[in-house]
Protein backbone atom coordinates (compact mmCIF):
# COMPACT_ATOMS: atom_id res chain seq x y z
CA UNK A 1 0.00 0.00 0.00
CA UNK A 2 1.29 3.44 -0.91
CA UNK A 3 2.16 6.01 1.72
CA UNK A 4 0.33 9.33 1.35
CA UNK A 5 3.45 11.05 0.08
CA UNK A 6 3.83 8.41 -2.63
CA UNK A 7 0.39 9.15 -4.10
CA UNK A 8 0.20 10.77 -7.50
CA UNK A 9 -2.49 13.46 -7.24
CA UNK A 10 -2.14 15.95 -10.11
CA UNK A 11 -2.75 19.54 -9.02
CA UNK A 12 -4.78 20.49 -12.11
CA UNK A 13 -7.57 17.96 -11.37
CA UNK A 14 -10.60 18.24 -9.09
CA UNK A 15 -11.48 15.41 -6.69
CA UNK A 16 -14.45 13.92 -4.85
CA UNK A 17 -14.49 12.46 -1.36
CA UNK A 18 -15.48 9.15 -3.02
CA UNK A 19 -12.03 9.06 -4.68
CA UNK A 20 -12.98 10.07 -8.21
CA UNK A 21 -11.13 12.73 -10.16
CA UNK A 22 -12.71 15.14 -12.63
CA UNK A 23 -11.21 17.27 -15.40
CA UNK A 24 -12.99 19.89 -17.50
CA UNK A 25 -12.50 19.57 -21.25
CA UNK A 26 -14.51 22.23 -23.13
CA UNK A 27 -18.13 21.64 -22.09
CA UNK A 28 -17.57 18.07 -20.89
CA UNK A 29 -16.03 16.53 -17.78
CA UNK A 30 -13.72 13.52 -17.85
CA UNK A 31 -14.00 11.19 -14.84
CA UNK A 32 -11.68 8.56 -13.39
CA UNK A 33 -10.59 7.17 -10.03
CA UNK A 34 -7.65 8.47 -8.02
CA UNK A 35 -4.29 6.85 -7.43
CA UNK A 36 -5.40 6.33 -3.82
CA UNK A 37 -8.51 4.43 -4.96
CA UNK A 38 -6.69 2.15 -7.39
CA UNK A 39 -4.02 1.44 -4.76
CA UNK A 40 -6.65 0.56 -2.15
CA UNK A 41 -8.52 -1.69 -4.58
CA UNK A 42 -5.49 -3.64 -5.75
CA UNK A 43 -5.62 -5.42 -9.12
CA UNK A 44 -8.72 -4.37 -11.01
CA UNK A 45 -10.09 -7.33 -12.96
CA UNK A 46 -13.37 -6.01 -14.33
CA UNK A 47 -14.99 -2.65 -15.04
CA UNK A 48 -18.78 -2.55 -15.20
CA UNK A 49 -19.68 0.53 -17.25
CA UNK A 50 -22.88 2.55 -17.71
CA UNK A 51 -24.69 2.87 -21.03
CA UNK A 52 -23.72 5.83 -23.15
CA UNK A 53 -26.70 8.20 -23.04
CA UNK A 54 -27.70 7.32 -19.49
CA UNK A 55 -27.92 10.09 -16.90
CA UNK A 56 -27.00 10.14 -13.22
CA UNK A 57 -27.27 12.55 -10.36
CA UNK A 58 -24.23 13.78 -8.47
CA UNK A 59 -23.08 11.09 -6.02
CA UNK A 60 -25.06 8.36 -7.78
CA UNK A 61 -23.44 5.02 -8.55
CA UNK A 62 -22.71 4.76 -12.29
CA UNK A 63 -20.60 1.62 -12.42
CA UNK A 64 -18.47 -0.81 -10.45
CA UNK A 65 -14.83 -1.75 -10.44
CA UNK A 66 -14.06 -5.31 -9.55
CA UNK A 67 -10.74 -5.93 -7.88
CA UNK A 68 -9.33 -9.18 -6.64
CA UNK A 69 -10.74 -8.70 -3.17
CA UNK A 70 -13.55 -6.21 -3.57
CA UNK A 71 -16.36 -4.84 -5.68
CA UNK A 72 -16.23 -1.07 -5.50
CA UNK A 73 -19.00 1.23 -6.65
CA UNK A 74 -17.96 4.33 -8.56
CA UNK A 75 -19.99 7.48 -8.04
CA UNK A 76 -20.48 10.33 -10.45
CA UNK A 77 -18.95 13.52 -8.98
CA UNK A 78 -21.24 15.77 -11.05
CA UNK A 79 -24.78 15.27 -12.39
CA UNK A 80 -25.03 14.69 -16.10
CA UNK A 81 -25.28 12.44 -19.10
CA UNK A 82 -22.65 9.83 -19.97
CA UNK A 83 -21.46 10.72 -23.47
CA UNK A 84 -18.48 8.35 -23.69
CA UNK A 85 -17.03 5.34 -21.89
CA UNK A 86 -13.46 4.13 -22.10
CA UNK A 87 -13.85 0.95 -24.17
CA UNK A 88 -10.24 -0.08 -23.59
CA UNK A 89 -11.11 -0.92 -19.99
CA UNK A 90 -13.42 -3.69 -21.12
CA UNK A 91 -10.50 -5.87 -22.18
CA UNK A 92 -7.80 -4.35 -19.99
CA UNK A 93 -9.31 -3.04 -16.74
CA UNK A 94 -5.84 -3.26 -15.19
CA UNK A 95 -4.93 -0.14 -17.20
CA UNK A 96 -6.50 1.80 -14.31
CA UNK A 97 -3.88 0.36 -11.96
CA UNK A 98 -1.11 1.24 -14.38
CA UNK A 99 -2.16 4.88 -14.76
CA UNK A 100 -5.48 5.99 -13.24
CA UNK A 101 -5.29 9.44 -14.88
CA UNK A 102 -4.36 8.45 -18.42
CA UNK A 103 -7.06 5.77 -18.23
CA UNK A 104 -10.24 7.73 -17.62
CA UNK A 105 -13.54 5.88 -17.11
CA UNK A 106 -16.35 8.06 -18.53
CA UNK A 107 -16.97 11.47 -20.09
CA UNK A 108 -19.99 13.38 -18.80
CA UNK A 109 -21.98 16.30 -20.18
CA UNK A 110 -22.78 18.07 -16.90
CA UNK A 111 -26.32 19.24 -16.20
CA UNK A 112 -25.28 21.46 -13.29
CA UNK A 113 -21.99 23.07 -14.22
CA UNK A 114 -21.53 24.76 -10.85
CA UNK A 115 -21.03 21.34 -9.21
CA UNK A 116 -17.60 21.00 -10.81
CA UNK A 117 -16.23 24.13 -9.18
CA UNK A 118 -17.31 22.90 -5.76
CA UNK A 119 -15.32 19.65 -6.01
CA UNK A 120 -12.19 19.28 -3.89
CA UNK A 121 -8.80 20.65 -4.82
CA UNK A 122 -5.75 18.37 -4.54
CA UNK A 123 -5.02 19.79 -1.08
CA UNK A 124 -8.62 19.44 0.13
CA UNK A 125 -8.73 15.85 -1.13
CA UNK A 126 -5.45 15.01 0.59
CA UNK A 127 -6.96 16.36 3.81
CA UNK A 128 -9.85 13.89 3.54
CA UNK A 129 -7.27 11.08 3.30
CA UNK A 130 -5.32 12.21 6.36
CA UNK A 131 -8.48 13.11 8.31
CA UNK B 1 -10.35 -10.36 18.39
CA UNK B 2 -10.42 -6.81 17.11
CA UNK B 3 -9.65 -5.37 20.54
CA UNK B 4 -6.35 -7.22 20.60
CA UNK B 5 -3.17 -6.45 18.78
CA UNK B 6 -3.03 -8.93 15.90
CA UNK B 7 -0.62 -11.82 16.11
CA UNK B 8 2.24 -11.90 13.62
CA UNK B 9 4.41 -14.56 12.03
CA UNK B 10 8.23 -14.48 12.05
CA UNK B 11 8.05 -13.11 8.48
CA UNK B 12 6.10 -10.02 9.55
CA UNK B 13 9.00 -7.62 9.09
CA UNK B 14 9.86 -9.19 5.74
CA UNK B 15 6.29 -8.58 4.58
CA UNK B 16 6.55 -4.94 5.62
CA UNK B 17 9.90 -4.42 3.91
CA UNK B 18 8.44 -5.90 0.73
CA UNK B 19 5.42 -3.57 0.61
CA UNK B 20 2.78 -6.13 1.41
CA UNK B 21 -0.77 -4.90 1.78
CA UNK B 22 -1.64 -6.45 5.13
CA UNK B 23 -4.98 -7.63 6.42
CA UNK B 24 -6.34 -9.28 9.53
CA UNK B 25 -7.11 -13.00 9.22
CA UNK B 26 -8.18 -15.11 12.20
CA UNK B 27 -6.40 -12.75 14.57
CA UNK B 28 -3.17 -12.65 12.55
CA UNK B 29 -1.81 -9.74 10.55
CA UNK B 30 -1.08 -11.40 7.21
CA UNK B 31 -0.05 -10.25 3.72
CA UNK B 32 -2.99 -9.97 1.29
CA UNK B 33 -0.74 -9.23 -1.68
CA UNK B 34 2.68 -7.78 -2.43
CA UNK B 35 3.70 -5.06 -4.86
CA UNK B 36 3.14 -7.11 -8.02
CA UNK B 37 -0.51 -7.66 -7.10
CA UNK B 38 -2.76 -10.64 -6.41
CA UNK B 39 -3.57 -11.33 -10.05
CA UNK B 40 0.07 -11.78 -10.92
CA UNK B 41 0.61 -13.91 -7.80
CA UNK B 42 -2.35 -16.14 -8.72
CA UNK B 43 -1.32 -16.69 -12.33
CA UNK B 44 2.36 -16.99 -11.52
CA UNK B 45 1.67 -19.80 -9.04
CA UNK B 46 -0.13 -21.74 -11.78
CA UNK B 47 2.55 -21.32 -14.43
CA UNK B 48 5.73 -20.96 -12.31
CA UNK B 49 5.87 -20.85 -8.52
CA UNK B 50 4.48 -18.98 -5.53
CA UNK B 51 5.70 -18.78 -1.94
CA UNK B 52 3.19 -18.41 0.89
CA UNK B 53 3.74 -17.61 4.56
CA UNK B 54 1.37 -20.03 6.30
CA UNK B 55 2.81 -19.93 9.81
CA UNK B 56 -0.53 -18.67 11.12
CA UNK B 57 -1.88 -22.21 10.87
CA UNK B 58 -2.06 -24.23 14.07
CA UNK B 59 -0.19 -27.49 14.62
CA UNK B 60 -0.69 -30.25 17.15
CA UNK B 61 1.12 -33.50 17.73
CA UNK B 62 -0.50 -36.67 19.04
CA UNK B 63 1.72 -39.30 20.58
CA UNK B 64 1.15 -42.50 22.50
CA UNK B 65 -0.46 -45.92 22.23
CA UNK B 66 -4.03 -44.68 22.06
CA UNK B 67 -3.45 -41.91 19.47
CA UNK B 68 -4.81 -44.04 16.65
CA UNK B 69 -7.93 -44.88 18.63
CA UNK B 70 -8.49 -41.22 19.50
CA UNK B 71 -8.31 -40.24 15.82
CA UNK B 72 -10.59 -43.11 14.85
CA UNK B 73 -13.13 -41.84 17.40
CA UNK B 74 -12.91 -38.17 16.39
CA UNK B 75 -11.65 -37.74 12.81
CA UNK B 76 -13.97 -38.16 9.83
CA UNK B 77 -11.65 -40.47 7.89
CA UNK B 78 -11.32 -44.15 8.70
CA UNK B 79 -7.54 -44.37 9.08
CA UNK B 80 -7.68 -48.05 8.20
CA UNK B 81 -9.00 -47.31 4.70
CA UNK B 82 -8.03 -43.85 3.50
CA UNK B 83 -4.99 -44.04 1.24
CA UNK B 84 -5.43 -44.61 -2.48
CA UNK B 85 -7.65 -47.08 -4.30
CA UNK B 86 -8.23 -49.77 -3.16
CA UNK B 87 -8.13 -47.98 0.15
CA UNK B 88 -5.15 -48.83 2.34
CA UNK B 89 -4.39 -47.78 5.91
CA UNK B 90 -2.68 -44.51 6.81
CA UNK B 91 0.98 -45.25 7.49
CA UNK B 92 4.19 -43.43 8.31
CA UNK B 93 5.01 -40.78 5.72
CA UNK B 94 1.46 -40.38 4.48
CA UNK B 95 -1.11 -37.66 5.11
CA UNK B 96 -4.89 -37.50 4.89
CA UNK B 97 -7.44 -34.66 4.81
CA UNK B 98 -10.66 -34.73 6.80
CA UNK B 99 -12.87 -33.05 9.37
CA UNK B 100 -13.44 -32.96 13.09
CA UNK B 101 -17.16 -32.81 13.80
CA UNK B 102 -19.09 -31.84 16.90
CA UNK B 103 -21.49 -34.45 18.23
CA UNK B 104 -24.37 -32.62 16.47
CA UNK B 105 -22.79 -33.07 13.04
CA UNK B 106 -21.53 -29.51 12.60
CA UNK B 107 -17.89 -28.95 11.68
CA UNK B 108 -15.35 -27.94 14.35
CA UNK B 109 -12.51 -27.63 11.82
CA UNK B 110 -10.84 -29.39 8.93
CA UNK B 111 -7.35 -30.85 9.23
CA UNK B 112 -4.53 -32.62 7.48
CA UNK B 113 -3.24 -35.48 9.59
CA UNK B 114 0.21 -36.85 8.86
CA UNK B 115 1.47 -40.08 10.35
CA UNK B 116 5.02 -39.42 11.56
CA UNK B 117 5.75 -42.85 13.02
CA UNK B 118 4.22 -45.55 15.13
CA UNK B 119 1.69 -43.87 17.45
CA UNK B 120 2.80 -40.41 16.36
CA UNK B 121 0.77 -37.94 14.29
CA UNK B 122 0.97 -34.30 13.18
CA UNK B 123 -2.31 -32.38 12.88
CA UNK B 124 -2.42 -29.12 10.93
CA UNK B 125 -5.62 -27.19 11.57
CA UNK B 126 -6.69 -23.63 10.85
CA UNK B 127 -5.31 -20.40 12.27
CA UNK B 128 -6.27 -19.91 15.92
CA UNK B 129 -7.97 -23.33 16.01
CA UNK B 130 -5.20 -25.24 17.81
CA UNK B 131 -6.75 -24.59 21.21
CA UNK B 132 -10.28 -25.58 20.23
CA UNK B 133 -9.22 -28.75 18.41
CA UNK B 134 -6.85 -29.64 21.26
CA UNK B 135 -9.65 -29.29 23.83
CA UNK B 136 -12.03 -31.29 21.66
CA UNK B 137 -9.51 -34.12 21.38
CA UNK B 138 -8.79 -33.90 25.09
CA UNK B 139 -12.48 -34.42 25.87
CA UNK B 140 -12.45 -37.67 23.94
CA UNK B 141 -8.98 -38.77 25.04
CA UNK B 142 -8.23 -41.90 27.02
CA UNK B 143 -4.95 -42.54 28.82
CA UNK B 144 -1.99 -43.30 26.61
CA UNK B 145 -2.26 -40.31 24.31
CA UNK B 146 -0.51 -36.98 24.66
CA UNK B 147 -1.84 -33.92 22.79
CA UNK B 148 0.58 -31.01 22.34
CA UNK B 149 0.02 -27.78 20.48
CA UNK B 150 3.35 -26.89 18.81
CA UNK B 151 2.25 -23.82 16.80
CA UNK B 152 4.65 -21.53 18.67
CA UNK B 153 7.68 -23.74 18.06
CA UNK B 154 7.27 -24.51 14.38
CA UNK B 155 6.35 -22.61 11.24
CA UNK B 156 5.25 -23.44 7.73
CA UNK B 157 5.99 -22.11 4.26
CA UNK B 158 4.00 -23.31 1.24
CA UNK B 159 5.96 -23.55 -2.01
CA UNK B 160 3.44 -24.15 -4.79
CA UNK B 161 3.50 -24.28 -8.57
CA UNK B 162 5.03 -26.38 -11.33
CA UNK B 163 8.56 -25.07 -10.65
CA UNK B 164 8.34 -25.89 -6.92
CA UNK B 165 10.29 -29.14 -7.23
CA UNK B 166 13.23 -27.58 -9.03
CA UNK B 167 13.35 -24.72 -6.54
CA UNK B 168 13.12 -26.87 -3.42
CA UNK B 169 15.60 -29.32 -4.92
CA UNK B 170 18.31 -26.69 -5.06
CA UNK B 171 17.85 -25.83 -1.38
CA UNK B 172 17.82 -29.41 -0.06
CA UNK B 173 21.01 -31.26 0.84
CA UNK B 174 19.89 -34.52 -0.81
CA UNK B 175 16.92 -33.74 -3.03
CA UNK B 176 17.09 -37.06 -4.85
CA UNK B 177 16.49 -39.04 -1.67
CA UNK B 178 13.71 -36.71 -0.49
CA UNK B 179 11.86 -36.66 -3.79
CA UNK B 180 12.08 -40.38 -4.64
CA UNK B 181 8.54 -41.73 -4.56
CA UNK B 182 7.20 -38.61 -2.84
CA UNK B 183 3.61 -38.94 -4.04
CA UNK B 184 0.71 -36.54 -3.47
CA UNK B 185 -0.13 -36.37 0.27
CA UNK B 186 3.08 -38.00 1.40
CA UNK B 187 5.94 -36.51 3.37
CA UNK B 188 9.57 -36.93 4.43
CA UNK B 189 11.39 -35.83 7.56
CA UNK B 190 11.72 -36.35 11.28
CA UNK B 191 11.35 -32.72 12.37
CA UNK B 192 8.49 -33.66 14.72
CA UNK B 193 10.12 -36.95 15.73
CA UNK B 194 9.01 -40.29 14.40
CA UNK B 195 10.42 -42.70 11.88
CA UNK B 196 11.81 -42.29 8.43
CA UNK B 197 14.57 -40.27 6.87
CA UNK B 198 15.79 -36.95 8.20
CA UNK B 199 15.51 -34.05 5.74
CA UNK B 200 18.00 -31.21 5.83
CA UNK B 201 18.71 -28.17 3.70
CA UNK B 202 22.21 -27.44 2.43
CA UNK B 203 22.68 -25.07 5.37
CA UNK B 204 21.72 -27.82 7.83
CA UNK B 205 18.19 -26.59 8.61
CA UNK B 206 15.89 -29.50 9.33
CA UNK B 207 12.57 -29.71 7.44
CA UNK B 208 9.48 -31.82 7.14
CA UNK B 209 8.60 -31.80 3.43
CA UNK B 210 4.98 -32.61 2.60
CA UNK B 211 3.47 -32.92 -0.90
CA UNK B 212 0.40 -30.96 0.10
CA UNK B 213 -0.91 -27.42 -0.25
CA UNK B 214 -3.97 -25.30 -0.71
CA UNK B 215 -3.73 -24.12 -4.30
CA UNK B 216 -4.57 -27.15 -6.41
CA UNK B 217 -1.10 -26.92 -7.90
CA UNK B 218 1.98 -29.09 -7.55
CA UNK B 219 4.06 -28.19 -4.54
CA UNK B 220 4.99 -28.58 -0.93
CA UNK B 221 4.20 -27.54 2.58
CA UNK B 222 7.55 -27.05 4.32
CA UNK B 223 7.65 -27.28 8.10
CA UNK B 224 10.60 -25.99 10.12
CA UNK B 225 11.52 -24.54 13.48
CA UNK B 226 10.13 -21.04 13.78
CA UNK B 227 13.56 -19.40 14.00
CA UNK B 228 14.53 -20.85 10.61
CA UNK B 229 11.55 -19.39 8.70
CA UNK B 230 13.05 -16.12 7.48
CA UNK B 231 16.27 -17.75 6.29
CA UNK B 232 14.52 -20.58 4.42
CA UNK B 233 12.01 -18.13 2.93
CA UNK B 234 14.84 -16.01 1.55
CA UNK B 235 16.77 -19.06 0.33
CA UNK B 236 13.70 -20.28 -1.58
CA UNK B 237 13.14 -16.86 -3.15
CA UNK B 238 16.79 -16.69 -4.19
CA UNK B 239 16.75 -20.27 -5.49
CA UNK B 240 13.56 -19.59 -7.44
CA UNK B 241 14.60 -16.26 -8.95
CA UNK B 242 15.45 -17.93 -12.26
CA UNK B 243 12.19 -19.89 -12.16
CA UNK B 244 10.00 -16.84 -11.69
CA UNK B 245 9.03 -17.42 -8.05
CA UNK B 246 6.99 -14.67 -6.34
CA UNK B 247 5.88 -14.20 -2.76
CA UNK B 248 2.08 -14.47 -2.58
CA UNK B 249 -0.48 -13.22 -0.09
CA UNK B 250 -3.78 -14.54 1.19
CA UNK B 251 -5.80 -13.07 -1.70
CA UNK B 252 -4.05 -15.29 -4.24
CA UNK B 253 -4.22 -18.19 -1.81
CA UNK B 254 -7.99 -17.72 -1.60
CA UNK B 255 -8.58 -17.43 -5.36
CA UNK B 256 -6.29 -20.40 -6.08
CA UNK B 257 -8.01 -22.67 -3.55
CA UNK B 258 -11.47 -21.66 -4.71
CA UNK B 259 -10.66 -22.44 -8.34
CA UNK B 260 -9.26 -25.75 -7.13
CA UNK B 261 -12.54 -26.58 -5.37
CA UNK B 262 -11.08 -26.56 -1.85
CA UNK B 263 -13.19 -25.36 1.10
CA UNK B 264 -12.27 -22.63 3.57
CA UNK B 265 -13.06 -23.73 7.11
CA UNK B 266 -15.66 -21.58 8.91
CA UNK B 267 -16.83 -20.26 5.55
CA UNK B 268 -17.66 -23.19 3.25
CA UNK B 269 -17.78 -25.72 6.09
CA UNK B 270 -18.46 -24.83 9.69
CA UNK B 271 -20.99 -24.48 12.45
CA UNK B 272 -23.96 -25.85 10.50
CA UNK B 273 -25.08 -29.28 9.33
CA UNK B 274 -22.43 -30.65 7.01
CA UNK B 275 -25.01 -31.93 4.52
CA UNK B 276 -24.01 -33.07 1.07
CA UNK B 277 -20.87 -31.35 -0.18
CA UNK B 278 -18.13 -31.66 -2.81
CA UNK B 279 -16.04 -32.99 0.07
CA UNK B 280 -18.05 -36.11 0.83
CA UNK B 281 -14.81 -38.08 0.39
CA UNK B 282 -13.94 -37.04 3.94
CA UNK B 283 -16.73 -39.29 5.23
CA UNK B 284 -15.79 -42.89 6.03
CA UNK B 285 -18.12 -44.62 3.60
CA UNK B 286 -17.67 -48.35 3.34
CA UNK B 287 -17.00 -50.03 0.00
CA UNK B 288 -20.72 -50.09 -0.78
CA UNK B 289 -20.92 -46.28 -0.31
CA UNK B 290 -24.05 -46.74 1.79
CA UNK B 291 -22.84 -46.93 5.39
CA UNK B 292 -19.93 -45.58 7.39
CA UNK B 293 -17.21 -48.09 8.19
CA UNK B 294 -16.74 -46.77 11.72
CA UNK B 295 -18.52 -44.74 14.38
CA UNK B 296 -17.02 -41.38 15.26
CA UNK B 297 -17.96 -38.15 17.03
CA UNK B 298 -20.69 -36.48 15.01
CA UNK B 299 -20.87 -39.33 12.52
CA UNK B 300 -24.45 -40.37 13.27
CA UNK B 301 -25.72 -36.80 12.97
CA UNK B 302 -23.75 -36.20 9.77
CA UNK B 303 -25.27 -39.35 8.29
CA UNK B 304 -28.81 -38.38 9.32
CA UNK B 305 -28.42 -34.83 7.98
CA UNK B 306 -26.98 -35.54 4.54
CA UNK B 307 -30.16 -34.14 2.94
CA UNK B 308 -30.32 -31.15 5.30
CA UNK B 309 -28.48 -28.90 2.85
CA UNK B 310 -26.32 -29.12 -0.27
CA UNK B 311 -23.04 -27.34 -0.96
CA UNK B 312 -21.93 -26.94 -4.58
CA UNK B 313 -19.08 -25.34 -6.47
CA UNK B 314 -19.98 -22.85 -9.17
CA UNK B 315 -18.36 -20.85 -11.94
CA UNK B 316 -19.71 -17.69 -13.52
CA UNK B 317 -19.45 -16.34 -17.03
CA UNK B 318 -17.28 -13.27 -16.38
CA UNK B 319 -15.06 -11.97 -13.54
CA UNK B 320 -17.86 -10.26 -11.61
CA UNK B 321 -18.33 -11.59 -8.11
CA UNK B 322 -20.31 -11.20 -4.91
CA UNK B 323 -18.39 -8.88 -2.60
CA UNK B 324 -20.42 -9.11 0.60
CA UNK B 325 -21.35 -12.72 1.15
CA UNK B 326 -23.69 -12.00 4.07
CA UNK B 327 -25.79 -9.69 1.88
CA UNK B 328 -26.11 -12.19 -0.97
CA UNK B 329 -28.63 -14.93 -1.73
CA UNK B 330 -28.96 -17.76 -4.22
CA UNK B 331 -32.09 -17.81 -6.40
CA UNK B 332 -33.33 -20.73 -8.48
CA UNK B 333 -34.73 -20.34 -11.99
CA UNK B 334 -38.07 -19.31 -10.56
CA UNK B 335 -36.38 -16.50 -8.55
CA UNK B 336 -37.06 -18.38 -5.31
CA UNK B 337 -34.40 -18.00 -2.63
CA UNK B 338 -32.76 -21.36 -2.10
CA UNK B 339 -29.59 -20.58 -0.17
CA UNK B 340 -26.48 -18.58 0.56
CA UNK B 341 -23.12 -17.86 -1.06
CA UNK B 342 -20.28 -19.17 1.11
CA UNK B 343 -17.29 -18.16 -1.06
CA UNK B 344 -16.98 -16.04 -4.17
CA UNK B 345 -13.79 -14.92 -5.82
CA UNK B 346 -12.36 -14.53 -9.31
CA UNK B 347 -10.04 -17.20 -10.68
CA UNK B 348 -8.04 -14.95 -12.97
CA UNK B 349 -6.36 -17.81 -14.83
CA UNK B 350 -9.53 -19.18 -16.45
CA UNK B 351 -12.12 -18.18 -19.01
CA UNK B 352 -14.80 -19.76 -21.13
CA UNK B 353 -14.30 -20.52 -24.81
CA UNK B 354 -17.66 -21.50 -26.36
CA UNK B 355 -18.84 -22.48 -22.91
CA UNK B 356 -15.89 -24.70 -22.01
CA UNK B 357 -13.60 -23.48 -19.24
CA UNK B 358 -9.88 -23.40 -20.01
CA UNK B 359 -6.96 -22.36 -17.84
CA UNK B 360 -3.78 -20.65 -18.93
CA UNK B 361 -2.20 -23.99 -17.97
CA UNK B 362 -4.49 -25.98 -20.28
CA UNK B 363 -2.54 -27.55 -23.14
CA UNK B 364 -3.48 -26.54 -26.67
CA UNK B 365 -3.98 -30.25 -27.31
CA UNK B 366 -6.90 -30.12 -24.84
CA UNK B 367 -8.65 -27.61 -27.04
CA UNK B 368 -7.36 -24.36 -25.58
CA UNK B 369 -7.04 -21.73 -28.33
CA UNK B 370 -3.41 -20.79 -29.03
CA UNK B 371 -4.20 -17.15 -28.37
CA UNK B 372 -5.83 -17.26 -24.96
CA UNK B 373 -5.76 -14.40 -22.51
CA UNK B 374 -8.34 -15.16 -19.83
CA UNK B 375 -10.31 -12.33 -18.24
CA UNK B 376 -11.07 -14.53 -15.24
CA UNK B 377 -14.30 -16.12 -14.03
CA UNK B 378 -16.08 -15.73 -10.74
CA UNK B 379 -16.25 -18.97 -8.79
CA UNK B 380 -16.96 -20.22 -5.33
CA UNK B 381 -19.44 -22.25 -3.32
CA UNK B 382 -23.13 -22.01 -2.46
CA UNK B 383 -25.11 -23.81 0.22
CA UNK B 384 -28.71 -24.44 -0.82
CA UNK B 385 -31.73 -26.30 0.49
CA UNK B 386 -32.32 -28.48 -2.56
CA UNK B 387 -30.25 -30.81 -4.70
CA UNK B 388 -28.90 -29.36 -7.95
CA UNK B 389 -27.11 -31.01 -10.86
CA UNK B 390 -23.87 -29.98 -12.55
CA UNK B 391 -24.65 -27.69 -15.48
CA UNK B 392 -27.73 -26.17 -13.83
CA UNK B 393 -27.66 -22.40 -13.48
CA UNK B 394 -28.64 -20.35 -10.46
CA UNK B 395 -28.57 -16.60 -9.86
CA UNK B 396 -26.51 -14.97 -7.12
CA UNK B 397 -27.98 -11.67 -5.99
CA UNK B 398 -26.43 -8.92 -3.93
CA UNK B 399 -28.23 -5.59 -4.04
CA UNK B 400 -28.65 -4.64 -7.68
CA UNK B 401 -26.13 -7.18 -8.86
CA UNK B 402 -27.42 -10.44 -10.34
CA UNK B 403 -24.85 -12.99 -11.43
CA UNK B 404 -25.83 -16.10 -13.35
CA UNK B 405 -23.52 -18.97 -12.44
CA UNK B 406 -23.27 -22.62 -13.37
CA UNK B 407 -23.12 -25.47 -10.84
CA UNK B 408 -19.80 -27.25 -11.37
CA UNK B 409 -18.06 -30.31 -9.96
CA UNK B 410 -14.74 -28.82 -11.08
CA UNK B 411 -13.72 -25.23 -11.74
CA UNK B 412 -10.10 -24.62 -12.88
CA UNK B 413 -9.02 -27.41 -15.24
CA UNK B 414 -5.55 -28.86 -15.72
CA UNK B 415 -4.30 -28.37 -12.20
CA UNK B 416 -0.94 -29.88 -11.33
CA UNK B 417 -1.29 -30.93 -7.65
CA UNK B 418 -1.38 -34.65 -8.34
CA UNK B 419 1.36 -34.86 -10.96
CA UNK B 420 4.18 -37.27 -10.18
CA UNK B 421 7.49 -35.96 -8.83
CA UNK B 422 9.27 -37.56 -11.76
CA UNK B 423 7.37 -35.34 -14.20
CA UNK B 424 7.99 -32.19 -12.20
CA UNK B 425 11.73 -32.21 -11.41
Amino acid sequence: MKELEELNLPGELMYSKDHEWAKKEDDTIVIGITDYAQDQLGDIVFAEMPEVGSSFEQGEEFGTLESVKAVSEIYLPVSGEIIAINDALEDEPELINEDPYENWIVVVRPSKEEQFDKLLSREEYLETLTG
Amino acid sequence: MSDHKPLTTPLHQWHGRNHATMGNFSGYSMPLWYASGAKHEHINTIVKAGLFDTSHMSMLTLTGDSSFDLLQRTFSRDLRYCIGKPAAALHTGRAVYGMFFHEDGTVLDDAIITQLGENRYLLVVNAAMGGAVGRHLDEHRTSGCEIDEVTDEFGKIDLQGPAAGKILGSVLADAGAVFAGLSYFSCRGTLFGGDGQEVRCRDGTELLVSRTGYTGEFGFELFMRRDALVSIWEQLLAAGAGNGIVACGLAARDSLRTGAGLPLSHQDIGAWDFGTTPWSFVLPYDAGKAQFSKTFVGGAAVYDNLAQNYTYGFAGYDPRKIAHLHKAAVLDEGDKKIGVVTSCTTDMAIDRVDGTIFSIASPVSAGRPEAFSPRGLSCGFIRVDKALSPGEVVVLVEGKRRLTVEIRTDIRPHRTARRSMEKMV
